[in-house]
């Protein structure tokens, strides 16, 4: 009974109109084709002035050290792109629904919020898969050479799924909450800043304090926690624990992640599980208030179609 | 097929609806008559699960909006005043959109599309992006898309709003032929005569309040008979009021004041020129005696509210007359 229950819901997620509606015009777009091109140049030209860079056009001098920068300094430049990319996509989706006068016909429609909100997620989401999924080939030049292996790279590309679907939730999040999508792209973008720069500054400022301050423990603790909840640390932290930490980032901004990475022990266990929490837990919180939005009464329908259940 | 019992919506302290009673039989086409910001689209809202009432209860068929609205939503159609369309989509793609979304089949949806298209005259256009369509086709695929599931109920809000008069009449002959193919349709307008040709019953809302209800027969009967009349006069309006109140042609005094008084005429135009003889022979200085173009609507409600009226206009007349006696 359990399987077959499931089997329809996959069933429904294929044949989900809502889905295939969203990617085919998502895909009819010319700006997509244009997004897609532009960012595989931009990664290709990255990554070819990185590798000729380190062997002055002589490819033999390529050593697989040199190459694990290479996949570092791509990895961060994906990090960035989400970063940017996602809520400039996920922050309209809704509002936007709205401000076309859409969203009122499909809230008539048998499709409940909850599959409207999670269509929405993995539509957002979905472009931003693609882009990850198209630069696996750019990537796979890494592979050549040595220095990283595919289960390395799968690590690090599940962190930066983690961080492009809680980064989408916030976008829906605002997008759900706000009527207006500028205003919702500004708290998006603001959110995001203060989870990356924020939380940086904020770490760094704690590590400052606990250096003059009686109090070194607590102020040590604090800035463990502002860094475990930043992504560009997290990600370092599993570069490191990966054996990517590599000399050709001395003096730069990536060695000081690294070097805090280190500092604070960010590879443990402590780390990682408040990282998951708040990303993972934090993301289907904000889903939910997105769905008990959408539609006045959904969670009271539930409630009383569960007493009656329970009645029964 | 759609009721409402005593339904309530409030916005902080402004009653949208208050106690509304509506009983709309099946395969009836019902027409909803406020002005704007009656409460009309609050209430067809309400009805299309889109908001929840304040008080109150309402019924599509034997679901209540708000502890069963999947199956309102599978039972309505619903077409709100202003809706906007998906860019990027076929005309063909966006009505098998909104197919499958109440999961009708996909062959169900080729007959369908093909039918309804050619019901809204839009066949050639099934392979156009509907982004592309004018504003009168863009509601005549609205309402084709209300279709797609072949719901018993329809909801439409002011579908004819914003369209140029071809474009409304074009609407008008769809909506007319819905009522050939058995739906119930609660429409919803500010034009009573617009709704009067395709309508078998009217309900008038004012201030969120059902005022008046009849059917369509009753309402142009009562409407033909009548002419609204504007009277002004240099002075004395409230005695004028008085006197004609008591004529045996004027059916009703809707306003009145020093020097203007509104009234319904049952009479003909030779009767309209004695009653002008009379006022002039009983000593009152006219101004002008001209027939008003009062709305329909307008002449509806003092027709259906008489008690009401007739409150107004002797509380009026009271007041001036202990005005005299100071």
């Amino acid at each position: 009974m359990l399987v077959d229950a499931i089997r329809h819901r996959l069933g429904w997620w294929m044949d989900n109109p809502l889905l295939r509606k969203e990617l085919r015009q998502r895909m009819r777009s010319g700006r997509t084709v244009l997004a897609l091109s532009l960012y595989l140049f931009i990664i290709g030209a990255v990554a070819f002035v990185f590798m000729y860079v380190n062997v002055q056009g002589q490819t033999l001098l390529l050593q697989p050290t040199r190459t694990a920068d290479l996949f570092t300094f791509l990895s961060y430049l994906q990090l960035a792109m989400i970063s940017f990319v996602t809520p400039g996509i996920a922050s309209g989706v809704i509002s936007g629904e709205r401000e076309r006068q859409t969203l009122t016909v499909l809230l008539t429609t048998p499709l409940s919020p909850a599959s409207i909100i999670f269509t929405k997620f993995v539509t957002s989401i979905s472009f931003l898969l693609l882009l990850i999924v198209m630069t696996l080939p750019l990537y796979s030049i890494v592979f050549l050479f040595g220095g990283v292996v595919p289960s390395q790279v799968l690590a690090v590309f599940g962190l930066q799924i983690v961080t492009l679907g809680a980064i989408a939730s916030v976008s829906i999040f605002w997008s759900t909450w706000l009527r207006r999508t500028g205003w919702s792209t500004v708290f998006s973008y603001a959110t995001v800043g203060a989870f990356f720069l924020g939380l940086a500054v904020a770490g760094y400022l704690s590590d400052n304090i606990a250096n003059h301050s009686p109090d070194q423990g607590v102020w040590g603790m604090v800035s463990g926690i502002c860094y475990s909840l930043n992504p560009i640390y997290m990600q370092a932290s599993l570069e490191a624990s990966l054996g990517f930490a590599s000399p050709v980032f001395h003096q730069s901004i990536v060695s000081s992640v690294f070097s805090v990475v280190q500092s604070h022990d960010l590879s443990s266990t402590e780390s990682w599980l408040s990282f998951l929490y708040l990303y993972l837990g934090g993301s289907a919180l904000l889903l939910v208030s997105c769905i008990w939005r959408l539609r006045p009464g959904t969670f009271t329908v539930l409630r009383k179609r569960l007493a009656r259940w329970i009645l029964r | 097929m759609i009721t409402t019992e005593n339904l309530c919506k409030r916005y902080g302290k402004t009653d949208a609806v208050r106690d509304l009673n509506l009983d709309v039989r099946a395969g009836t086409v019902f027409g909803f008559v406020g002005e704007n910001g009656a409460g009309k689209t609050t209430t067809l809202s309400i009805l299309a699960t889109l908001m929840l009432p304040t008080s109150g209860r309402a019924f599509v068929g034997a679901a209540e909006v708000t502890t069963d609205p999947a199956a309102v939503r599978r039972m309505i159609g619903y077409m709100p005043d202003v809706f906007g369309v998906y860019d990027d989509l076929s005309v063909r793609e966006y009505l098998a959109f909104y197919g499958t979304a109440y999961g009708v089949t996909a062959a169900l949806i080729e007959q369908r599309t093909k039918e309804l298209l050619n019901m809204v005259s839009l066949e050639e256009k099934a392979d156009d992006y509907v982004n592309a369509l004018s504003r009168g086709m863009q509601q005549r695929l609205g309402l084709a898309r209300c279709l797609m599931h072949d719901p018993p109920v329809l909801i439409l809000d002011e579908p004819a709003s914003g369209l140029d008069p071809r474009s409304r009449i074009e609407m008008r002959e769809i909506i007319k032929g819905l009522r050939q193919r058995g739906k119930t349709v609660l429409i919803s307008s500010h034009i009573l005569p617009e709704l009067a040709d395709m309508c078998d019953e009217i309900g008038v809302i004012k201030r969120g309040a059902l005022v008046a209800c009849a059917s369509v027969e009753v309402v142009t009967a009562r409407a033909n008979g009548h002419r609204q009349i504007c009277v002004e006069v240099l002075a004395g309006g409230l005695a004028m009021a008085d006197t004609l109140a008591r004529h045996h042609f004027v059916s009703e005094v809707l306003t009145c004041d020093e020097t203007r008084v509104d009234l319904l005429f049952a009479g003909t135009e030779r009767d309209q020129a004695e009653l002008i003889l009379d006022l002039a022979a009983a000593g009152y200085q006219l101004k002008t005696f001209r027939e008003v173009g009062g709305n329909l609507e307008d002449l509806f409600l003092h027709l259906t509210s008489e008690e009401q009226a007739a409150e107004q206009t002797a509380s009026a007349l009271a007041g001036s007359a202990a005005g005299q006696m100071a």
